[in-house]
């Protein structure tokens, strides 16, 4: 029997129940690992498999659930050996059966990158040799999971490494979220795109409970429909459930309407409900789930349905954009940030992501843009590159559907590029254009996105995953050309059904007033049929256009969103400015006072009559030496000393504008390298020094937290910097702090010809001392901020 | 269920620094809003659970010993924020970061709070009996890296997404595991201070002359 034919030959697959509630029957003491159970008393684990199987189970779940190096680590065991143990067990138990043994895997037991210190890539290490130990099973259940991105993680494991079925269930609270914020329709989104076999609900509420997530579930899942719910609601001293055999069965068999195809129990359930479940379905048939199709994308907690136009920000795209570039050489993660953050407040839905650019490695640079980006925006995004190896590195660490930007009509594109669309379960882009450039005719055009489309649908990719770019031209350069564009985009739309997106920017290269061109190409487009305009939604009219187009076309029913978006912007949750005294123009009262946009204008004022580094050097540094003095003598408050350096930060940006646009000479006192150290995820302390160093005029480069000290000596070496920041917050990790100073005074390339250190190295955090900042071989110890710029005074000048 | 009640400002502001100084409309104002954003983030969880005195996660050093004299039982217990504030935290880190030192700070407030509310729930069990103050891995010589030892016992990566890293840091880090003792007899009043604090060398509080009086 194989999981394919029990889905063909059954009406519902019935799972196991719960081990560990077994286990601790069979005295299992709280602390003890289960999974170590399976060497030391087989017998009883092969036993309690065989009472599931009495009971009805066509799918018993290995004793794996927590096999893992990370959780197993210490214990005597490894993986493999638990594992290859457990499996054996199962696999006696079910012997002269046609019972199913499936290798169980929970969750690692420590949080995925961005809110814990796990990452991606170590995740999917972990899972890859629980599955490669796991061989002998006859399918693989990741269940249990409440983070959509380790779940990801496992079902890549799993794919890369075995051919075999795939059933996935997370854990859903009462709000119908995870833990983790991820939602049904993400998870049944994401998970279907990843090929999995059966995807469902299992652990932290009882049948009645999980009703609404199942209800759910039935909408957005084409998939078989797994529920494996606990014996009610524990109690929380006792931990016992609170729900019969009996009542489990009669709740479970209420799911039946909902899709309800394999099911099982979890904590708290015994043999005896699932020989309740058992009977209690005896005499039902299962309903097959009628699922509607739309097109969507998603990120593990928003799902974005382009079922009316959607706005997709094109800022985060190097092209033409010297600060952008600028900020990628450096590796300014915080310029990229802010970028993704004001999109989404100006109503982006999707972002683009393009950090395209030769002097830096794409790959690793996309890789960071993704994870850091999802971990501040909740939209979807679109993976923008030219390079296959970029695309794909982008699509696996993305958490969620992404769109890929783009496949054209050549067979090469369409060759390379779908699989991996297809493998990672994206929607794409589909440029019409091909070898011979971009059609001059609107019918040309149609052609290459049939093509594409058509080649698409090879790959196992459907219609609506597909949205066609008919490609603007430059309307100075060629005036029939927009109208062409615009009946390409309705012949797509209507005779192909596939969604349509385009850049609109591009139509006004050239003329003056390009923002009126831009908006009056944009609203003809959506009359034509655009869904995904994509543009700079920071541009009021812009964005409006597409608010207004959906009121006039009753997409905005009762025009609630417009009038939302308007009074937000007019009312809303605007944060104080602090009022000006407008036209005293003095740059130090207005930094004192944290006044951005004053600072701002009172700088562009003074460019007319000073140099920038003048600005920089006399007002700019003794405004904001004044806040830190009236901080460390305690005169004001922690947030005040930052908007004081957030406003010296607007006068910063007008004076690397300046120096951007007349040279290239860069208005830096010298390079600093900060990190917090690796085992420590407490950041904000580093980044409150970030902030000010930044505004004192240092170049910061910085590592971020958790940093391994390899990284920190290989960037100081081929940065040549000589100036080293490090934090740690815990007593714990002082000793990484310990390592990472080690390794740059012990590196050759670190030390001069005498063999003293290159590197001058300053550090801090809350449990450091001065004493033990000396002992573990720093230079300085800085308490707070202000002494850290103190610091870089002394040493960089 | 435990709800965020009102975050206390003197608590946060003593964690921002300055001292004994009045609060202008403009911090009075942050603080409004950062605690508004907490309280629309904040997911609460909590676990307790009653172990036997003589368990071995209660038998590290001399601290915990002490602690637990003369108690016959013990509730371990951890509480969240959950993961959302991390989050806000971060976002707010790159909009505005002197709002995200206000939420960083008004987060501690909160989780603490949290803390006191558990208490009074464990308390209300034991009626005619004495609790503890909160010990916490970490205090005096108690090893942090009991901290996944605890998790594992209340089933916190399971029940509420709680867990440890290799650091034994918490994550969502807007959180906190501690042990409580209980007695038939009155307790002598031991109070969380500054004997068992790692940060006594260093607190800058301590050297401006005050404790950390709860």
């Amino acid at each position: 029997m194989t999981f394919k034919e029990l889905l063909e030959t059954k009406e519902f697959i019935i799972l196991d129940g719960a081990m560990g509630t077994m286990l601790q029957k069979s005295g299992l003491k709280v602390g003890e690992i289960p999974e170590l159970l399976g060497i030391s008393h087989p017998e009883i684990i092969t036993g309690i498999h065989k009472s599931y199987i009495d009971a009805g189970a066509h799918i018993i779940y290995a004793n794996t659930f927590g096999a893992n190096s990370y959780k197993l680590e210490g214990c005597g065991y490894s993986a493999e050996e638990v594992i290859k143990t457990a499996v054996v067990n199962a696999k006696k138990a079910a012997e002269n059966t046609d019972t199913l043994v499936a290798l169980d895997i929970g969750p690692i037991g420590q949080l995925l990158e961005p809110a814990g210190g796990l990452a991606f890539e170590e995740a999917y290490e972990i899972f890859k040799e629980q599955i490669l130990a796991g061989s002998d099973a006859d399918l693989i259940v990741f269940e249990t999971m409440t983070d959509l991105y380790e779940l990801k993680a496992a079902v890549l494991a799993a794919k890369e490494n075995s051919d075999k079925p795939i059933i996935c269930t997370m854990t859903f609270e009462k709000d119908l979220r995870t833990f983790t914020g991820c939602s049904v329709e993400c998870m049944a989104m994401t998970l279907k795109g990843l090929g999995v076999d059966a995807m469902g609900l299992n652990c932290s509420l009882g049948p009645e409970e999980m009703f609404p997530i199942a209800e759910q579930l039935s909408q957005f899942s084409p998939l078989p429909i797994v529920i494996k719910p606990n014996a009610g609601l524990p109690d929380p001293n006792s931990n016992t459930y609170d729900v019969s055999p009996e009542e489990f069965a009669e709740s479970m068999a209420k799911l039946v309407p909902l899709g309800l195809r394999i099911c099982g129990g979890c904590c708290g359930t015994t043999p005896e409900y699932i020989e309740k479940l058992c009977e209690a379905l005896k005499d039902k048939k299962h309903v097959e789930n009628t699922v509607r199709k739309y097109p969507a994308v998603c990120s593990a907690t928003k799902a974005v349905d382009i079922e009316e136009p959607r706005i997709i920000g094109e800022r985060i795209n190097p092209t033409g954009k010297k600060l952008f570039k600028q900020a990628l050489i450096d590796g300014d993660m915080d310029y990229i940030l802010n970028q993704a953050v004001a999109q989404v407040k100006g109503g982006a839905d999707i972002l683009d992501v393009n950090v395209g650019l030769p002097e830096i490695d794409e790959k690793e640079m996309m890789v960071r843009a993704v994870k850091e980006i999802q971990a501040v925006v909740d939209v979807p995004l679109q993976i923008d590159t030219t390079k296959p190896d970029v695309l794909e590195a982008g699509l696996r660490v993305y958490n969620g559907k992404a769109i890929v930007n783009s496949v054209n009509g050549e067979d090469e594109s369409i060759a390379t590029v779908l699989p991996l669309v297809k493998k990672y379960g994206a929607s794409v882009v589909g440029l019409t254009l091909d070898k011979g450039g971009i059609p001059k005719t609107a019918e040309g055009r149609f052609a290459i996105a049939e093509k594409i489309v058509k080649a698409s649908q090879s790959y196992g990719i459907s219609r609506e995953d597909v949205y066609i770019d008919c490609l603007t031209l430059t309307v100075s350069a060629e005036q029939e050309g927009a109208a062409e564009t615009l009946k390409a985009l309705k012949m797509v739309k209507e005779k192909l059904g596939c969604k349509t997106v385009l850049g609109v920017s591009n139509i006004s290269f050239g003329l003056p007033e390009r923002e009126l061109i831009n908006r009056t190409f944009l609203t003809m487009a959506l009359e034509n049929g655009l869904d995904l305009p994509i543009i700079n939604p920071n541009v009021d009219s812009m964005t409006g256009a597409v608010r207004a187009y959906k009121v006039l076309k009753a997409i905005d029913k009762n025009s609630v969103k417009f009038i939302e978006s308007y009074n937000q912007a007019n009312v809303g949750e605007k944060k104080p400015q602090p009022t000006a005294q407008k036209g005293t123009g003095d740059l130090a009262e207005a930094i004192e006072n944290g006044l951005k946009s004053e600072c701002a204008a009172i700088t562009k004022e003074l460019l007319n009559t000073m140099e920038p580094l003048e600005i920089v050097n006399q007002k700019l540094i003794p405004a904001l030496d004044k806040a830190g003095d009236s901080f460390e003598k305690g005169k004001t408050f922690l947030p005040q000393l930052i908007q004081s350096a957030n406003a010296a930060q607007a006068c910063f940006e007008i004076i690397k504008e300046k120096i951007a646009s007349s040279s290239n000479a860069p208005v830096s006192k010298g390079k600093i390298i900060l990190a917090t150290v690796k085992g420590d995820i407490h950041d904000i302390g580093k980044n409150i020094v970030k902030v000010l160093l930044d505004n004192y005029g240092y170049t910061v480069v910085d590592l971020g937290r958790d940093v391994d000290p390899q990284k920190v000596v290989d960037t100081a070496i081929a940065q040549n910097i000589k100036m080293i920041g490090l934090s740690a917050l815990m007593t714990t990790t002082l000793k990484s702090m310990e390592d990472t100073i080690k390794l740059v005074r012990n590196t050759p390339q670190l030390q001069n010809p005498d063999g003293t250190s290159k590197c001058v190295i300053f550090v801090g955090g809350a449990v450091l001392t001065k004493d033990y900042a000396m002992k573990i071989g720093a230079d300085y110890y800085c308490k707070d901020a202000k002494e850290s710029v103190d610091t870089a005074k002394l040493v960089l000048g | 269920m435990i709800k965020l009640e009102k975050l206390s400002r003197q608590e946060c502001l003593r964690y921002l620094g300055g001292k004994n100084l009045s609060v202008t409309p403009q911090i009075e104002n942050m603080l409004d809003i950062c605690e508004k954003k907490i309280f629309e983030t904040a997911s609460v969880k909590y676990l307790y659970k009653e172990i036997p005195v003589d368990s071995p996660v209660l038998h590290h050093g001399n601290d915990i010993e002490e602690h637990l004299k003369g108690c016959e039982k013990a509730v371990v217990m951890c509480a969240t924020l959950g993961a959302g504030i991390d989050r806000l935290i971060r976002v707010s880190q790159i909009t505005d970061m002197s709002e995200a030192v206000v939420i960083d700070s008004l987060a501690s407030v909160a989780i603490e709070q949290v803390c006191n509310q558990v208490d009074m729930i464990v308390s209300s069990l034991y009626p005619g009996e004495y609790l503890t103050f909160r010990f916490s891995c970490g205090y005096g010589d108690y090893p942090i890296d009991l901290q996944g030892e605890f998790l594992r016992i209340l089933d916190a990566p399971r029940k509420i997404g709680l867990c440890t890293n290799k650091s034994s840091l918490l994550t969502p880090t807007k959180s906190v595991t501690a042990v409580m003792g209980i007695s038939k007899n009155p307790i002598e009043k031991r109070k969380r201070g500054c004997a068992v604090c790692n940060m006594r060398e260093n607190c800058k509080f301590r050297k401006a002359g005050l404790r950390c009086d709860i």
